[in-house]
């Protein structure tokens, strides 16, 4: 042990590393956290990790003349954390953002919206991607650093920057990354990626821009339409719904349902797809309330209470189960132009080296 | 601001009209095209929530700036004889 460290490292070794963490700031390559420092080697090691070319680009910003390669996700990869192990869940997740447009243009929006990914299949188990207990809050490196990765990737590779050219008035927390597990042990239903024709053993990444998540809680009951109503009612909340015209009612919605409200409401006999079809019929106003807010354009033909939905088909609305079991307490993520795609992860043309079983490094 | 540049590269005349909380970033996308002075018209910000009427006082008070950019425009913003 070395003095000054208590570890394996000397002081020595130490000050090099945040001489190096401090050159990647003065380089402007951070999100504001510190960045592991990228070098070849590094790079190498995530670059193992698949058979794809590291010059395939997997998504682009055109009117930027931007994009990034498998390489540059490389590099961001090492920045944020990563285990290498973690690269084709990366990678898919770039996939599934091209399938997406890439943002379809928002990423610079002042809406400010964040990538949200849902990492299912056994994938999750073997790196250790949380599904249960705080699962929007930090703690897990798999979530962590993959959730980051696009983020630095958004900004370094894409170049899209706060006071440059990402516009977004106030941003979310989300920004910094975003990536949950689906809690399919829990759930009463299929999985997400199942739903999308995926096998139950296959591992996918889904993707959905989101502006932001917002706490949803029924404790007290065993109603579920009591439930649902809640949710819908959190979907619908006014600061939500943007009026004008072409982006109205083309809003979607992530319901990223507890484990414990998932059951009663299937125990209630209800599938997935009647509570998506039920929430997509309560997620929107009526007329009289959005006058209210003023939030009243091309609505004239329309009767007071009309109830005008907010989504176009119960289709713009993700359903996840995720989360511990242990209380009543949903997230609905609010999504402007709702678009979504599931890619498959790649195969790992190495072993992996270590189980990464939550709470069990090897 | 990267479609008026993109127009103006394929030739098409465009005027890009920008608010004033958008100047920063827009000269960037205009350096990031290869036109660091490229020309736009200004507005103040918000227009979002204007009225159809306000809106419409916004468009008459920037248009000179716009017929200038198209070169549309005298220098005392009155549209050339030959124009309509």
């Amino acid at each position: 042990m070395a003095a000054g460290t208590n570890t394996e490292l000397t002081e020595a070794d130490v000050r090099a590393a945040r001489r190096a963490i401090e050159a990647c700031y003065a380089q402007g390559w951070s999100d504001g956290l510190p960045v592991v420092p990228p070098i070849q080697a590094f790079v190498d090691e995530f670059l193992a990790q698949t058979e794809r070319d590291p010059d395939e680009v997997l998504v682009t910003q055109e009117h930027l003349d931007r994009s990034c390669t498998v390489r540059h996700a490389a590099i961001n990869a090492v920045m944020a954390g990563c285990l290498p192990e973690y690269f084709p869940v990366l990678l898919a997740a770039l996939d599934a953002f091209r399938g997406i447009g890439a943002g379809s243009g928002l990423l610079q929006s002042t809406t400010g919206q964040a990538p949200l990914l849902v990492v299912n299949g056994p994938i999750r188990a073997r790196l250790g991607f949380n599904s249960a207990e705080n699962i929007f809050g930090p703690g897990d490196r798999a979530n962590a650093t993959v959730g980051r990765a696009l983020r630095l990737i958004i900004m370094n590779t894409l170049g899209i920057r706060p006071h440059e050219f990402d516009q977004s008035t106030h941003g979310t927390p989300l920004k910094y990354g975003c990536c949950i597990a689906e809690n399919e042990e829990e759930s009463p239903w299929e999985p997400l990626h199942v739903e999308r024709g995926f096998a139950p053993e296959e591992s996918t990444v889904t993707i959905q821009m989101t502006r932001s998540d917002l706490h949803v809680e029924h404790r007290g009951t065993q109603a579920p339409e009591e439930i649902l109503l809640t949710i819908a009612d959190s979907m619908s909340y006014a600061g939500g719904i943007y009026e004008a015209p072409p982006y109205n009612r083309t809003s979607g919605s992530i319901v990223v349902m507890c484990p414990e409200h998932a059951q009663i409401i299937a125990r209630g006999g209800w599938s997935k797809q009647a509570v998506r079809q039920f929430l997509w019929e309560h997620f929107g106003k009526t007329k009289r309330e959005l006058r209210r807010f003023g939030k009243i354009i091309d609505l004239e033909d329309e009767a007071e209470d009309t109830f005008i939905h907010t989504a176009q088909s119960p289709d713009a609305i993700l359903l996840v189960v995720a989360g511990a079991a242990n209380a009543g307490v949903s997230t609905v993520c609010s999504n402007f132009a709702w678009r979504n795609a599931t890619a498959a992860i790649g195969p790992h043309p190495l072993p992996l080296s270590q189980s990464w079983a939550r709470g069990e490094p090897g | 601001m990267a479609d008026g540049t993109i127009f103006e590269k394929r030739g098409v005349p465009a005027a890009a009209i920008v608010t004033s909380r958008f100047i920063h970033t827009a000269n960037m996308m205009a350096r990031r095209h290869g036109f660091p002075d490229y020309r736009y018209a200004q507005v103040p910000h918000p227009i979002g929530n204007l009225t159809p009427e306000q809106v419409r006082e916004r468009a008459l008070a920037v248009l000179p700036d716009v017929l200038a950019i198209l070169g549309l425009a005298g220098q005392d913003g009155e549209l050339s004889p030959d124009e309509h």
